[in-house]
């Protein structure tokens, strides 16, 4: 027994020893969860992280939380009192949900440190009941992508109203006897993303479900469906660039990420983008993208705020802009985006002017729920459209009427 | 149980103590859990309550979940069996590169089914090597849109399925095969029985013990099927798991989620009894 | 004869269906984005690089989660058997009836989808800090791996005979002693065979992994992860990277399996 302990107690000292030295010898560290794609993660890891830890002393720990788990992962952290995360970047669509699970903290105390160059819509957005739970980061907006070689060759032009968008997907189908347009109905956030914006540039409020906008949409897109690529079905926003890419379909919407994938690492020069058509009514676009906030609980509140200033700032603003074309929070950023990006960027700057923030509500999943039952049943199944709207209104206001009566 | 047979056994109910901790506590307690919940309200919490129920009976997405996954554990599972036992013929045979040929088909049992579900995706792409194939025989005329739904579609799974876990019951069936005493095929063959005789009346037979534990194994994970519907087909063709999971994930809902996995749960439940009442259970050793 | 060269036939033909999506997805990796890209894709590959084998090894997300996942595999594989060794030993001596509703019940938690176990089993490890841990996605990993295992140990336990146990026992062993001496060498083939399995099945998972990994995935989520992202070419290069370790452990079981061992599962 004996000769068991004398080398229990030297690898004891020695781990004991080895976690004391750790502890000490480090930079302060933060946790930061975000969901990028590998161009972006590659500018935040070589670029933004490092330039932090080189001006603050403190080392930026990040790792990905896809928007969907962050709640579920916040929630569990909270409730058992071990927060591991001193900052989150959140998807703007998915905040209501947060702030019902009262898992994020009250930052209106610190509402005077955002600069004042900051857009003022961008930070209203992240105000619930009149408390300031996000802050600004990244606004998104998505673009239309097509293929001008395609729209060469039948001599087209690309779509600027529901009209044009119609006009052009027969002909490419009278063409190639295939749908070669593309409308993200794989379902969920993506669909729901899309609808919101269709219905809205039709002058509907999507969550009535019923009406003139809504049904005119449907309507619509009953129509457009069999002019649609069959790979509809499967795009997002992951996919989506895959089926331009890959000249399966010529023409769809996408949140930009997708540029430099398609154009650099694929390899695809011909890529050209737009800011997108209008609707019956006018020309809207969902601002989606990210903000930043803080769990509750979170250990490293004050380097957590550090952190977010830093983001704010104008220098990362304007590297973000020039690397990776996002369009800047602040009204004075002015990147210097690469030459090929230029137009690309120029898309983004157009689609945000007709930007709109979607209603931030707690009842939003079960209205994606909803909203997606009755696309499906509609423009993939073909059911009749003011019916099934109806039956779908009811049940929003239902679900409407059980949160209100908490 | 008396204490003193309670002494007598302490070893066994030592060593088996661990095993039924594990299995009470990390997986009946939290199956448990799941059927509570799929009996609650999501609003006020309230149970017993058969809202969960009643919400996902009426939904359309429901119904096609349920008739896909019994399409898909039904075909499947015949296909597997058949082409398990086609395979495990052939290679119980000893002829030369056997080993070879046995160590190829068991690869698929090693790849990672996330990474069988993108393979899959490589051949049934609308623009996938499948349609590359037949476009260039000229078969078809345009690209075939597998995810288009229907019965194409489900087959989709039912071969990525296929792909994936056929070598698992040819592995069964096999060492059921290898079970098999010699000298009875030659007491049958020198009783002037052909193959296919001998198949019927021996092999079949013998081979029951075998064809249950695949049957019992295949039948249970292939209801459950998640990951490879959820990369081939995902929103548009679901499966009872995936359904649940698109409730969970999509809508936030552990209620209704947790009341379509119960449903699942007695429907495996359900065919397994079935199964065992119907090939009377002396049968099944284990 | 006609019978034979048939059975060839089909031999082959079933070889090339299960090597085709490996073959592809190894394509995909070694390929220029020009070749895949396209709307009809070629069977061959013509151009070669191995850029996208670069990339996964610059984008240092490969070598945390292949230590991981074979940390975690190969700890449930071992923890496996440690558990149901003798577990198993004990319920393959329960009488007829006792045996059987434990074997149901250790297939009834096998019933119930990954998914609805998985949500509660992740609160309660967070509260025990086992959250993001291999320790925590090996005990998860065990609640799949345990009823496969333990139904194969029964198996092999009943194919050994008990008289031999009983003479053991007579010649004055203890209990444990006929465990030790008697029993498990015999079982061994059976063993190793449980071993492997679990090892694949750890290595293999993916839900209990979705659940339970935050900062450290494991190599399938880190699949899912390239896949979910769009990116075709990491996901086919990193997907064969874990398919490689792969093809050997399917050797080492072929030869395992070369007398029939998982018969003891199987036999009356």
């Amino acid at each position: 027994m004996k000769k068991i302990f004398c080398p229990l107690f030297i690898s004891l000292f020695l781990i004991a020893g080895y976690l004391s030295a750790w502890g000490a010898g480090r930079d302060q560290v933060i946790t930061v969860t975000t969901a990028l794609s590998e161009a972006e993660w590659k500018v935040m890891k070589e670029d933004i992280w490092p330039m932090f830890q080189r001006r603050y002393g403190i080392k930026v720990d990040a790792y990905t939380v896809e928007a969907a788990d962050l709640g579920k992962v916040l929630k569990g952290m909270v409730k058992a009192g071990r927060v591991e995360i001193d900052v989150f970047c959140q998807d703007n669509m998915r905040l209501a949900e947060l702030v019902d699970l009262g898992v994020v903290e009250d930052l209106s105390r610190y509402r005077g440190q955002i600069p004042e160059n900051v857009l003022p819509a961008l930070v209203e957005a992240g105000v619930f009941s009149n408390k300031l739970y996000f802050m600004p980061y990244r606004p998104n907006v998505q673009i239309v992508y097509y293929n001008p070689l395609k729209f060469e060759k039948y001599k087209l032009n690309p779509p600027k109203n529901w009209d044009e968008l119609l006009e052009v997907a027969k002909r490419f189908h009278a063409q190639e006897g295939m749908g070669r347009i593309l409308f993200k109905a794989s379902g969920g956030a993506p669909t729901t993303a899309q609808l919101y914006e269709w219905i809205a540039s039709a002058g509907g409020d999507p969550f009535s479900f019923n009406d003139k906008g809504c049904v005119a949409t449907f309507e619509f897109l009953q129509e457009l469906w069999s002019y649609c690529h069959p790979d509809s079905k499967k795009a997002k926003w992951d996919t989506t660039n895959e089926f331009i890419a890959k000249e399966v379909a010529y023409i769809g919407q996408n949140w930009p990420f997708g540029v430099p994938i398609i154009v650099k690492d694929w390899n695809k020069k011909w890529l050209k983008t737009y800011g997108g058509w209008e609707g019956p009514e006018k020309e809207v676009h969902i601002i989606g993208g990210e903000v930043v906030g803080i769990p509750k609980g979170s250990p490293n509140k004050r380097l957590a705020l550090k952190y977010i200033s830093f983001l704010h700032s104008k220098e990362v603003q304007e590297i973000l802009m020039a690397k990776l074309a996002w369009p800047s929070i602040r009204d004075d950023a002015s990147g210097k985006v690469e030459g090929w990006l230029v137009p690309h960027f120029e898309s983004v700057t157009e689609a945000l002017k007709h930007g709109i923030f979607r209603k931030n509500v707690s009842y939003w999943s079960e209205f994606d729920g909803l909203l997606n039952d009755a696309f499906t049943r509609i423009v993939i199944k073909g059911e009749k459209v003011k019916p099934v709207l109806d039956e779908y209104s009811r049940k929003m206001q239902e679900t409407i009427g059980k949160y209100k009566k908490d | 149980m008396s204490f003193r047979k309670l002494k007598k056994s302490w070893l066994e109910i030592l060593l088996i103590t661990p095993l039924l901790i594990y299995i009470l506590g990390f997986t009946l307690a939290p199956v448990i859990y799941a059927v509570y919940m799929s009996f609650q309200d999501k609003f006020t919490l309230h149970f017993p309550t058969l809202v969960n129920y009643k919400y996902i009976f009426t939904h359309f997405q429901f119904k096609e979940a349920f008739f896909n996954t019994c399409f898909v554990a039904g075909v499947g599972i015949t296909l597997e069996l058949t082409i398990g036992l086609l395979v495990a013929l052939i290679l119980y045979r000893n002829f030369k590169g056997r080993g070879i040929f046995r160590a190829i088909m068991l690869l698929p049992l090693g790849v990672p089914t996330v990474v069988a579900a993108t393979n899959m995706r490589y051949i049934f792409d609308t623009s996938g090597y499948l349609n590359s194939f037949l476009l260039k025989l000229g078969v078809v005329e345009h690209a075939v849109d597998w995810a288009g739904g229907g019965i194409k579609t489900l087959m989709t799974i039912v071969v990525a399925d296929m792909w994936k876990v056929t070598p698992l019951v040819m592995l069964i069936l096999l060492a059921g095969l290898e079970t098999i005493p010699e000298q009875l095929y030659e007491a049958a063959r020198i009783d002037g029985a052909g193959a296919w005789k001998r198949f019927k009346h021996i092999t079949l037979p013998l081979l029951k013990p075998a064809i249950t534990m695949a049957l019992v194994i295949r039948g249970i994970d292939i209801f459950r099927i998640f990951d490879l519907p959820l990369i081939l087909v995902g929103r548009h063709t679901r499966v009872l798991s995936t359904y649940a999971y698109f409730e969970y994930y999509d809508y936030a809902n552990p209620y209704t989620s947790s009341a379509g996995a119960t449903i699942l749960m007695v429907m495996i439940l359900l065919t397994i009894i079935a199964y065992l009442k119907m090939t009377g259970t002396k049968e099944v050793q284990y | 004869m006609v019978f034979k060269y048939f059975s060839i036939l089909l031999l082959v033909f079933f070889t090339v269906l299960v090597i085709l999506p490996v073959y592809l997805m190894v394509k995909v990796s070694l390929s220029p984005p020009e070749d895949i890209m396209v709307q009809r894709p070629g069977f061959l590959i013509r151009n070669v690089t191995f850029r996208h084998w670069k990339d996964v090894f610059k984008s240092g997300r490969l070598w945390q989660p292949l230590k991981k996942s074979i940390i975690v595999a190969t700890t449930t594989a071992l923890l496996a058997l440690l558990i149901s060794i003798p577990g198993a030993y004990v319920i393959s001596h329960l009488s007829r009836t006792l045996r059987y509703s434990m074997i149901l019940s250790l297939f009834f938690t096998r019933m119930f989808p990954e998914v609805g176990i998985a949500l509660p089993i992740a609160v309660n490890f967070i509260k025990w800090g086992l959250f993001d841990t291999n320790l925590g996605l090996t005990m998860a990993h065990l609640i799949r791996v345990l009823p496969v295992t333990a139904w194969i140990l029964i198996g092999t336990y009943r194919t050994i005979p008990s008289d031999l146990e009983d003479a053991a026992q007579v010649d004055g062993c203890g209990r444990l002693g006929v465990l030790k001496h008697v029993v498990l060498p015999l079982a061994l083939p059976g063993i190793s065979v449980a071993l492997i399995f679990s090892w694949l099945m750890s290595w293999d998972e993916f839900t209990y992994a979705l659940y339970l990994c935050l900062r450290e995935k494991t190599m399938p989520l880190q699949v899912y992860y390239y896949i979910s992202r769009g990116d075709w070419f990491l996901t086919a290069s990193y997907a064969t990277i874990i398919t490689i370790p792969v093809i050997f452990v399917t050797y080492i079981l072929q030869k395992y399996l070369r007398s029939g061992y998982l018969a003891g599962a199987v036999k009356g």
